[in-house]
């Protein structure tokens, strides 16, 4: 094995991906010590970002948007597996048309979520939406409100959207978990007389459990990734009243959107960036290492 | 397999059928409305239109750049795609079948970008191609996505790499392949169905996101689709049917695609994500 074959092999992916991955990521640490327009000198701040952050005039914005970030996490997850165990679960058993059934709840999720926000945005709008149309059609006229500018159904609306949006990969994962416990478990159980209830909560549920933790890895980290749909539907300020606000968009407007945002620079984006990555870093590396200790048991 | 009495089997198509429902009517009333006109959209939003206005269309293909905007995804996805195939499975065949120093260093050091959000580093990102004169230019997105992309297309193809059994490369080697000749001719085939997974799952990232084309492109003639649509909905707010249009266009490549090969992309998408 010369050296040479490594190199020519192993090369190439390894500098892209520390030139746009691991520096960019290294730089953004180093550059939230920092006061930076953009252009023109950067002025070194020590922790004076950070201290702006957490304690200062802009942390009542981060963490107002850090709550929405958490409450987003706990509804889809909840949402999302909730209902995609459920959903799972009838698709396991014989039901007719569950093949086709299952390119129907896939499809969403080949959409681009900034697009399936724009449409979500046309459906809930108050005056000619086709959900409000809908409500006054069934008679429920007086649910009808202006969903994404009423500060109380806002932030709630744009989760049920993403969950409309990723629910059906929730249900297939799920499924194909389901689908792998050996058969002849789930058989024993009927000739023993259990009822489905039974047979969902005793047997299915403990063994699909490990799927469930590294969804709910991905759910977190997901959360805190949320900017195009947000984007699409209520805008960079995230209105009303940064109803809507989540980390992504204060990242956002701090780092490029200058319009309309008392903090714009860099350093502070970039300090915000790295608050961002201290929540989601120790789960992503539980995934890492969950996905690694099932790959060496493979 | 699960089985239901005959009540419990009428509950879950009724369950089934309703969630269907609400996934399958907002597409079909987008599609709907977007022959409509104005006046027809605000007095009838439910039914079907009553003349079919195919200007809508063709309007909104010219003021959205819809033409524009997938030429640029195709080639920024299509690029992208054969990049990671590529550097993905050269980097995979290495660590999986020879023994060098750092092998295992290595192999971690890339796996901790599946841990990393590539989003959070888009500042210095930004900074970095400016440097390089690559901002609004679709050079700029095909490296960031390369690069973004290659920890999960490594690992998987690493996983399916140390399932070819080594003792198959060693024969190969002894009738005198080189290191190069046993890539191509023999681990490239023996892997397809982890680099058609691998392929899949990079098309359908790069096409989707927004993120970036937002933060490093300013120019019409290099939007991508989603951030062509998204211009276009700043541009047009409140010429709804148009809107409708644009979205309809925007999208019915993919859905079609994924309609005729939905159980290709399903098992790619699905088993990419928790494997």
């Amino acid at each position: 094995m010369k050296t040479r074959h490594v190199l020519i092999f192993v090369l190439p992916a390894l500098v892209l991906y520390s030139l746009f991955v691991v520096y960019p990521l290294f730089d953004s640490l180093m550059l939230s010590f920092y006061s930076w327009k953009g252009v023109g000198p950067k002025i070194f701040v020590g922790l004076k970002n950070f201290k702006e952050m957490l304690f200062g005039s802009f942390s009542k914005e981060v963490f107002n948007a850090f709550f929405h970030n958490i409450y987003f996490f706990i509804v889809t997850a909840t949402l999302e597996l909730g209902l995609g165990f459920l959903i799972a679960f009838l698709l396991a058993s014989k039901l007719r048309g569950a093949k086709l059934f299952r390119t129907v709840v896939y499809m969403p999720n080949m959409i681009p979520l900034v697009i399936v926000g724009f449409m979500w945005n046309l459906f809930l709008n108050p005056q000619i939406g086709l959900v409000n149309n809908f409500l006054k059609l069934i008679g429920l006229k007086s649910l009808a409100r202006p969903w994404l500018g009423d500060p109380s159904t806002a932030l709630l609306s744009i989760i049920m959207v993403n969950v409309w949006r990723h629910l059906g990969f929730y249900v297939l994962v799920i499924l194909a978990a389901i689908l792998n416990i050996p058969p002849d478990l789930i058989e024993a159980a009927y000739i023993d007389g259990a009822s489905n209830r039974k047979i969902a909560s005793k047997i299915v549920f403990p063994l699909v459990l490990p799927t469930f933790r590294t969804l709910l890895i991905l759910l977190f980290i997901g959360s805190f990734n949320v900017f195009d749909m947000v984007y699409a539907m209520t805008g960079v300020q995230a209105g009303p009243f940064r109803k809507t606000d989540v980390l992504g968009t204060v990242f956002y407007r701090t780092a490029f959107g200058g319009l309309g945002s008392a903090f714009t620079d860099m350093g502070l984006g970039a300090a915000v960036t790295v608050f961002i990555f201290t929540i989601v870093m120790p789960l992503s590396i539980l995934y890492v290492f969950l996905v690694e200790r099932r790959e060496r048991a493979w | 397999m699960v089985r239901f009495t005959r009540t419990g089997t009428i509950l879950a198509y009724i369950f089934l059928t309703i969630y269907a429902l609400i996934i399958i009517v907002p597409f079909t009333m987008m599609v709907m409305n977007s022959f409509k006109s104005m006046r027809e959209l605000f007095l009838k939003p439910f039914s079907l239109p009553s003349t079919f206005k195919f200007d809508n269309f063709s309007k909104a293909w010219n003021f959205a750049n819809i033409g524009v905007g997938y030429r640029n995804s195709l080639i920024v996805a299509g690029i992208t795609v054969i990049i990671v195939v590529f550097l993905a499975s050269m980097f995979a065949y290495m660590v999986s079948k020879y023994d060098f120093s750092f092998r295992r260093g290595v192999f971690l050091y890339t796996m901790l970008g599946l841990a990393l959000p590539a989003r959070l580093a888009v500042i210095p990102i930004f900074i970095l191609l400016r440097n390089m004169n690559l901002t609004n230019s679709l050079t700029g997105l095909v490296l960031v996505y390369s690069s973004m992309n290659l920890p999960f297309s490594i690992f998987i193809l690493k996983n399916f790499m140390d399932a070819v059994p080594n003792e198959l490369c060693e024969a190969a080697r002894i009738d005198g392949a080189s290191v190069g000749y046993i890539y191509y001719k023999l681990i490239l085939p023996l892997t397809k169905p982890a680099l058609s997974i691998v392929a899949i799952v990079t098309f359908v990232n790069v096409w989707n996101d927004f993120f970036f084309p937002l933060i490093l492109i300013n120019d019409r003639s290099k939007a991508t689709i989603t951030l062509a649509v998204s211009m276009f909905f700043g541009e047009y707010s409140i010429q709804w049917s148009l809107l409708f249009a644009g979205l309809t266009l925007s999208i019915a490549p993919t859905v079609i695609l994924f309609l005729v090969f939905s159980r290709f992309f399903i098992a790619g998408m699905t088993q990419g994500a928790i494997k």
